[in-house]
């Protein structure tokens, strides 16, 4: 019941802001329709149409950070399914006359054809998205750029289907712009709602920060492949109901140049909200005008005053604003936080794992360089076992092994009876091993709260078994609350710290593995943390690995020590038996004792 | 035969073009992570300062001069006045700039030139031909090949062997170690614009060579080739930027001269084909021919 409730307190915000947005371009447009003619009318109908595809964009390259080349491509399949069901049928016969698919007898309505158009586009980008999500890096980029051109080569040489490079014209048209409207109030609130549901909210953690996703239990490519679906919907709703606004279609609309002009809508509003898309469409297609009238026939066969503006507004956004002129400043974001009620904290506390973490006779080559000749560590259900041991000596490379970043030639890593040797990090992850990073991967451009509500999310879908860890408290424990609504990249090194421990420690782990939580901290805060790292795993009665170079930390807070030293475990022990091995002193010092 | 060993070489020529492009795309990624959407027009610049040329009564034995030369500084000139000023953003904002950069060109050529091609004559000798063994080829087809082995080998030579080689190459595999062993970031990616520009020199003098004329957009149907090119052959890598250029170029020549014979009918969509493979080839294998080791900590 309360689940339902909070879905409709979502949906419900998502049409706020919607509307909110829509009015707002509404009293530009109509301020701006009621001093000219006709022909205003029409550039309100192309922004709207633009509306669609640029949220279309956002909803992928927005919250997966991944850029696509190839989104006009399935608009460009959405614009010609639609011509062919939507031309009358004697057009039809005459303009294509070899129609495949028995196409030549199907006439459908305005909402039938688009319905028929987005169903055809999602089917044909769902496959093509399969591959999309799984690339990694500059891959998917490269991928959506040759789809564009496979599809721009089908459409231009697949005559029967499209009558080639001149295109099709005699689509059904829909009077004035009020279906536009309409539509770009559907993909306000699809775009609005998707960053509101949890797999959106995964999407955007892998945009943030791709390796720190997964290995809090993110599956990379789930995120991503909704994200591409649920934008292709949006791709084909836009792209058919431009056809049938401008009642024809041709390669042309959908080039590559096409396409860039949509994304520098996206950019330059700012890429990563719902809002920026719709000031950078607003700005982009009113700059564009403007220069477009600029430009002197007589002088200039085409007017290129728009590319001007365009190249200029996309450098000047790029350099002093990268995040596009609004950033991360958004009309839901804002509904969020004032209908934000502060929970009360519920501290809980779980019952500690019942398994073992076993890392054993784990073998690592990089090229010639062995960084790990047969390591060994095994921490025991609510145990505190520290690692040690000169720069070089392996320490992260063990880590990455158990976490599954890196794989190991030889040995195994055990979790109780599971075999996590060859498992990827994600599985790790959901598995109960949580883990923070030397170098610190927070989700930057989202708040502390949301960071750590992120990982809870996760828990609660793949860890419920454990006890449900509570954000608020979490936030007390680490000392956050007063900042909780502030960037995670904003925070100064020691919160940043304590930020990765609470997010990991959200997760609701067995185990948690920090690399290095005190770096860069004051000895004062290195000697706070002992305690936050207790408290923290006591809580969700987790084990904890934790690699430092502060020894003063280590001893304080292990209970067992392992020492490695050029891949090998050197030493073992309680923390004073490893403080008076003679062994670690000489590895340490370098004195050959 | 005669088909085979004329579809080689037309490929190997169109190839070494790519090569030399997608050579310079792939430096620069390696030292600035950017992937340069504004590389293509080096080669616009090149044909406008060849135009230009020949209005003041320039002729082809200066050409390659001026070519290469306005084609390093514009490169260099991209640098200082935008990709230095985003140096450490992301790779996404890089690649945008370059695209401001791209779009600026575009407008700026058609706006103080002309939106129409400029046509200037080609050398005599391009199109004479001679034969070997019963195959024709052009003398162009010999000095494209030639071009880009001397280039090739003088590239190799800088890099394994200049003290600004290595620190290219230093600075392509952990640009902040390098820097601590005391290079110089700003000395060393000019240096790095200044190649690739020169290289995209090379690239338009074969290029004009052939079709002698100048367009403003002329440079983005090369520099999409190139790119993909160059992340065909692992982004970063200087040897998988010439395979990939050159598997590109015997790529295309091939399914257009073969597939008609293999699927009849079907020709139209050569091109096409050709796409397709390069999407399949990403699929299986998204980090390119030659795996460039990244430097990334965790």
């Amino acid at each position: 019941m309360e689940q339902l409730h909070s879905q409709f307190r979502k949906l419900a915000r998502s049409i706020t802001a919607s509307a909110m947005l829509l009015a707002a371009v509404a009293a530009v447009a109509l301020t701006y329709t009621s001093t000219g003619g006709a022909s205003r009318d029409l550039l309100v109908g192309e922004m709207l149409s633009n509306f669609v595809l640029v949220l279309g964009m956002q909803v992928f390259i927005g919250n997966t950070g991944v850029l696509s080349f190839g989104h006009m491509a399935f608009a460009q399949i959405a614009a010609y399914s639609t011509a062919v069901v939507a031309i009358p049928l004697a057009t039809k016969a005459k303009a294509l006359p070899q129609l495949p698919f028995g196409l030549a007898d199907v006439a459908m309505g305005a909402f039938g054809s688009t319905l028929f158009a987005v169903a055809v586009t999602m089917v044909i980008g769902a496959i093509f998205g399969i591959a999309v999500g799984r690339a990694k890096g500059l891959a998917p980029t490269m991928i959506t750029l040759a789809v564009l051109f496979v599809v721009d080569q089908l459409v231009k040489n697949w005559t029967e289907l499209t009558r080639g490079a001149g295109g099709l014209s005699g689509i059904a048209r829909l009077t004035g712009n009020t279906w536009l409207w309409v539509g770009a109030f559907i993909a306000l609130v699809v775009a609005h709602a998707f960053q509101e549901t949890r797999i959106g909210r995964f999407a955007i953690a892998t945009r943030e920060d791709d390796l720190a996703a997964p290995a809090l239990g993110i599956r990379l490519f789930s995120a991503r492949y909704s994200a591409w679906v649920v934008s292709m919907g949006l791709m084909a709703l836009g792209g058919s109901l431009r056809a049938q606004s401008l009642g024809s279609v041709n390669p042309k609309q959908f080039t590559l140049d096409a396409g860039i002009l949509v994304l520098a809508m996206l950019v330059v509003g700012g890429m990563r909200t719902v809002s920026g898309a719709v000031l950078g469409t607003v700005v982009i297609t009113a700059g564009n005008e403007l220069f477009r009238q600029l430009g002197d026939p007589q002088r200039l066969a085409i007017e290129r005053f728009p590319d001007l503006f365009l190249g200029g507004v996309m450098l000047l956004v790029m350099v002093l604003r990268p995040g596009g002129l609004l950033e991360d400043r958004d009309v839901a974001s804002w509904l969020r936080q004032r209908t934000h009620r502060p929970a009360q904290a519920s501290p809980t506390s779980a019952a500690a794992g019942t398994r073992t973490l076993e890392a054993r006779g784990i073998v690592v080559r990089f090229g010639g360089f062995v960084a790990l000749r047969g390591a060994s560590v095994s921490v025991r259900p609510g145990e505190i076992v520290g690692l040690i041991g000169p720069n070089g000596a392996g320490k992260t490379t063990l880590f990455n092994v158990i976490t599954g970043l890196v794989p190991e030639q030889q040995g195994q890593v055990r979790l109780g009876e599971l075999d996590l040797s060859h498992a990827k990090p994600v599985d790790v992850a959901r598995a109960g091993l949580a883990r923070t990073f030397q170098n610190l991967r927070l989700f930057k451009n989202l708040s502390v709260r949301e960071n750590i509500e992120l990982t809870a999310m996760v828990a609660h879908r793949h860890r419920a078994h454990r006890a449900r860890v509570d954000v608020e408290s979490l936030l007390d424990a680490a000392g956050l609350r007063d900042v909780a609504h502030r960037h995670a990249g904003t925070l100064d090194y020691g919160n940043q710290r304590r930020l990765e421990l609470a997010r990991a420690a959200a997760l609701a782990p067995e185990f948690l593995l920090l690399d290095e939580p005190t770096s860069g901290m004051s000895d004062s805060e290195s000697l706070a943390m002992v305690d936050s790292v207790r408290e923290a795993a006591a809580r969700i009665g987790a084990g904890v690995l934790v690699i430092d170079h502060d020894l003063g930390f280590i001893t304080r807070i292990s209970d067992h020590i392992v020492v490695l030293s050029d891949g090998a475990v050197l030493a073992e022990g309680t923390p004073d038996d490893v403080r008076n091995d003679p062994a670690v002193a000489a590895a340490y010092l370098g004195s050959h004792a | 035969m005669i088909k085979l060993v004329q579809t080689l070489v037309d490929g190997f020529g169109v190839g070494s073009t790519y090569a030399l492009l997608a050579l310079g795309i792939s430096l620069i990624f390696g030292v600035m992570h950017l992937v340069n959407f504004a590389h293509g027009e080096l080669i616009t610049v090149g044909a406008y300062a060849s135009y230009f040329f020949f209005l003041h009564g320039g002729s082809w034995w200066w050409m390659p001069v001026i070519i290469i030369a306005s084609a390093a500084l514009a490169s260099v000139a991209t640098e200082l006045v935008a990709f230095r000023w985003v140096r450490n953003a992301n790779p996404f904002t890089l690649l945008l700039t370059s695209f401001a950069i791209e779009r600026l060109s575009h407008a700026l050529w058609q706006i103080f030139v002309s939106p129409k091609q400029r046509a200037f004559p080609k050398p005599q000798w391009v199109f004479n031909t001679f034969s070997v063994g019963g195959v024709r080829f052009e003398v162009m087809d010999v000095v494209t090949i030639g071009v880009t082995l001397v280039t090739l080998a003088i590239t190799a030579i800088v890099f394994k062997r200049t003290m600004f080689g290595i620190a290219v190459r230093a600075a392509a595999e952990d640009f902040d170690a390098a820097r601590l062993m005391g290079v110089r970031a700003n000395r060393v990616i000019s240096g790095a614009f200044a190649f690739a520009g020169a290289l995209a020199g090379v690239a338009a003098c074969l290029i004009l060579m052939r079709s002698p004329a100048a367009d403003p957009s002329m440079g983005s149907d090369w520099l999409l080739k190139a790119v993909i090119a160059a992340v065909i052959g692992g982004l970063g890598s200087f040897t998988g930027a010439v395979l990939g250029g050159i598997s590109l170029g015997l790529l295309e020549t091939f399914t257009r001269a073969y597939l008609p014979d293999v699927a009849g009918g079907l020709d139209r969509f050569s091109t096409g084909v050709a796409f397709i493979i390069i999407a399949a080839f990403f699929v299986i294998r998204p980090e390119g021919v030659l795996r460039v080791a990244t430097a990334e900590r965790v």
